[in-house]
């Protein structure tokens, strides 16, 4: 195998498949690149056997061929080159790097002991443009659990109502719900359970072209991204996915409106304090104003007021300020809606003039 | 599935040996046995890439220790799933938003006078309220199918309250969005009075007949009342007309109601009309059973039938049980059967809390031998007044009823005659204006030989 490239080409694509590279490196062909030279084009791979990203620069080929590297190594290397003309030359078991000034070698194992990341791609799903999607999905992923312990909340449903494509992530505290992501015919069987991690991975993928491909495979319950010269492929989460239309509230006792911005400030200075008592806040809401305030017996107290239209009931709820902070950095819309019932039921967020979004936020009981 | 995980074990712990500890860790681990069929066993392992791994590089190694294992020449085929060994307790846990134990009290709260623990669930059911039970339960499943409307009665303390809020927390639950009214026929009354005087009868009629389930306890107290009677004939049959369930309950059957509209009679039996008789032994035993689990205390079922023996209805046995229970806690907390035949001999004077209205106002007549249907009509001769003001005393002293329930049973007068009424007996017996002897009027025991 030998190539000839601009490293400038791979730069932009190593941070995202650093992702898929095993960190706990039990297996060591896991913490390799897979490199493969064909047809014009060098393809590197990796996986930790949970997902899998595989991207493709167009490179001078001399010869072609595969092996696997160090994906540390060679990425850290090549990260720092500058722009500049690389040539990659495997001899025996080393891989020889050469730049304008450069020589560097590193030690390869076969490409037969790297993993396949998928046999076959599956049935397309949808074809779209990722701009159109970006926002939606980031408005969403983030309210997914963290843990594996319940399998379905850690993921991202992908449910269709009428003809439109929904996406919920719930982690049992909060959820988001963005209806009207895309329009779809028969495409969609049933609900899909799409790893959260997956859909984050998605969103970190750099490439030029805008065209997101999706393909499901049923057979190997496996889902497939394909966004220009890069490939993300991972397995749908089997297990039922709770039923999120119950919860949702049909009603409100109080509806106020706030600028985001605004109340995200607020919130981050409240906790400053919150940070001593697990995170609570209190939202106090009146006529023309919210309240917005933390207290630590032990540290001190605050209270910050923003500007707000408010109509119904005069209320208040207290909540963890991590889900509101998570919520309101990953809006991208400044005019907001709040509506509760109560101090115990959940809040609910809307985006102003849109009921395509909704994210609901489990209070915190507090006493007294 | 304890054979495969056995086998698979066996087949793993050979692969160990052959194969690298960070292989094993990673490919091996989580890898389970799903099937083995003929000579062919199925292993789910968690990812396409775990499979393609197994499959090229180490199909041999786990082949050889799996023929050797099943003693067969076998195939292996691999399917990606994840199996969780982790299995929550009941139903899978997904967090406080989805918490359908705290939701269900907070939603049950949402209906007014529907107490939460009246459920299909803590009913005891026995021959005497079995099909009134099966209906119950069919119409909460089936609102507006099933049996409209679903006609329940029966005495006194047999649990018609019961199966009726049963039903309105039945449907709530399945449904929160379904508008429910649980009211009484006194309630109704009031509405349409309300109505009728601030002359706003629009806020009636929205409030009734927007419902998918209206449900009216003790209906029998609409008797003599024209133009109630109206309003819950047109009620009625707008609710019937758009799908809504309706659940009455009476003391009788609609046939023998006295003074309401034929055609309100007619519609009234036009669905399913069940009765509940008053509880049999067995019944009393395991209500008496039900309650004490309710209450905390443990009571043995021999306990339970010597009290069944004693209260004829759900009310008089939870009024026993009360009374053993204190007894027991003033003495060292066990229920002892000694203790109940103390308790249920001092308690024999006191039945007459569960003694129906109609039953005492007998007893006033058979006292001051007047008729009931002239106590309750509109005379106001003197001989009737006294035995009428006496009867008003005594159903709100013995039976606490609310004035205005007193003024319906007492043909419809209105709630400041009543308590004019209690009044009057109340001083006169102070002064000693009236014999005593009035007080024993609900102990006398009068046989159906007072006509209605």
């Amino acid at each position: 195998m030998k190539i000839t490239f601009l490293s400038d080409n791979l730069q932009k694509k190593l941070s995202f498949l650093n992702h898929a590279v095993s960190s706990h490196g039990q297996l060591p062909i896991l913490s390799n690149f897979l490199l493969e030279v064909k047809k014009g084009k060098l393809t590197i791979s990796a996986t930790d056997l949970e997902i899998g990203i595989s991207s493709s620069i167009p490179v001078n080929v001399d010869q072609e061929g595969s092996t696997t590297v160090p994906a540390k190594n060679f990425s850290d290397l090549l990260s720092n080159v500058g722009n500049q003309k690389v040539t990659l030359f495997l001899e025996g078991n080393t891989l020889k790097l050469t730049g304008e000034k450069i020589k560097a070698s590193f030690q390869t194992t076969p490409p037969e002991e790297f993993p396949n990341l998928y046999e076959e791609r599956g049935e397309g799903l949808i074809n779209i443009k990722k701009s159109l999607v970006k926002d939606f999905i980031t408005r969403v992923v983030f309210a997914a659990a963290q843990d594996s312990s319940r399998p379905a909340l850690s993921g991202v449903l992908l449910d269709k109502e009428k003809n439109e494509v929904l996406l919920v992530a719930t982690d049992g505290y909060r959820l988001s719900m963005q209806k009207n992501v895309f329009k779809t015919k028969e495409e969609l069987a049933k609900p899909l359970v799409i790893p959260s991690r997956l859909i984050r991975e998605l969103l970190s993928i750099n490439e030029e072209s805008d065209d997101l491909s999706v393909f499901v495979s049923e057979k190997s319950n496996q889902i497939l991204f394909s966004q220009g010269e890069t490939t993300l492929v991972g397995r749908l989460i089997e297990g039922e996915y709770p039923e999120y239309q119950k919860i949702i509230p049909s009603d409100f006792n109080t509806k106020t409106e706030v600028n985001r911005e605004d109340l995200l400030n607020a919130i981050r200075i409240c906790t400053v304090f919150a940070r001593e008592t697990s995170n609570v806040i209190k939202f106090t809401i009146e006529k023309d104003k919210m309240i917005i305030s933390a207290n630590s017996p032990s540290v001190g107290e605050d209270m910050v007021e923003i500007s707000a239209k408010t109509i119904g009931e005069e209320n208040e709820m207290a909540l963890n300020a991590k889900y509101a902070l998570d919520l309101l950095s990953s809006l991208d819309k400044e005019d907001l809606v709040f509506e509760m019932t109560g101090p115990l039921n959940p809040g609910v967020f809307k985006i102003k003039e849109d009921n395509s979004f909704l994210h609901l936020i489990m209070p915190i009981r507090v006493q007294g | 599935m304890q054979e495969y995980k056995d086998l698979w074990s066996g087949i793993l712990t050979e692969v160990e040996l052959d194969v690298s500890r960070a292989n094993f860790l990673t490919l091996f681990k989580r890898t389970r046995l799903v099937s083995l069929e003929g000579d062919v066993l199925t292993i789910a392992a968690p990812s396409t890439m775990i499979i393609d791994l197994l499959q090229r590089r180490f199909y041999d190694i786990i082949k050889k220790s799996a023929d050797k294992h099943t003693k067969k020449n076998t195939k292996l085929i691999f399917v990606p799933k994840t199996i969780v060994d982790i299995v929550v307790e009941g139903k899978e846990k997904h967090g406080p938003l989805f918490d359908d134990g705290e939701r269900t009290k907070v939603a049950v709260g949402h209906l007014p006078r529907v107490r939460a623990d009246f459920t299909f669930e803590n009913m005891a059911v026995s021959a005497t309220n079995q099909l009134a039970f099966v209906s119950a339960s069919t119409v909460a499943k089936k609102p507006g199918t099933a049996y409209n409307p679903l006609f329940i009665y029966g005495p006194v303390g047999v649990g018609k309250t019961h199966l009726m809020q049963a039903i309105a927390n039945e449907v709530y639950n399945s449904n929160p969005e379904n508008k429910i009214l649980y009211t009484t026929s006194e309630e109704f009354t009031n509405e349409v009075v309300e109505a009728i005087r601030t002359n706003n009868t629009s806020n009636m009629k929205k409030k009734f007949r927007n419902l998918g389930l209206l449900i009216i306890d003790d209906i029998q107290f609409i008797a003599g009342k024209e133009r109630v009677q109206e309003e819950l004939f047109h009620t009625f049959n707008t609710l019937v007309d758009s799908g809504a369930q309706i659940v009455l309950s009476s003391d009788r059957p609609p046939t023998e109601m006295k003074q309401v509209e034929k055609r309100l009679i007619s519609r009234f039996s036009g669905g399913l009309t069940v009765d509940i008789a008053s509880p049999d032994f067995e019944l009393r035993t395991a209500i008496l059973l039900i309650k004490a689990k309710k209450h905390g205390v443990s009571l043995s079922i021999e306990s339970a039938k010597l009290i069944a023996q004693k209260a004829q209805d759900a009310r008089g046995l939870e009024g026993y049980l009360l009374k053993i229970m204190t007894s027991a806690q003033s003495g060292d907390g066990e229920i002892t059967e000694e203790l109940i035949a103390s308790v249920l001999s001092l308690g024999k004077e006191e039945k007459l809390n569960s003694f129906h209205p109609d039953e005492l106002i007998k007893n006033v007549c058979y006292f001051y031998k007047v008729k009931p249907t002239q106590l309750r009509s509109a005379k106001r001769d003197a001989f009737l007044v006294r035995p009428r003001q006496v009867a008003m005393f005594l159903l709100k002293k013995e039976l606490g009823l609310t004035f205005v329930e007193i003024g319906n049973l007492l043909g419809g007068r209105d709630h400041t005659t009543i308590m004019h009424g209690v009044e009057k007996v109340d001083n006169m017996l102070k002064k000693s204006l009236i014999s005593e002897d009035i007080l024993g009027i609900p102990k006398l025991i009068v046989g159906n030989n007072v006509d209605y």
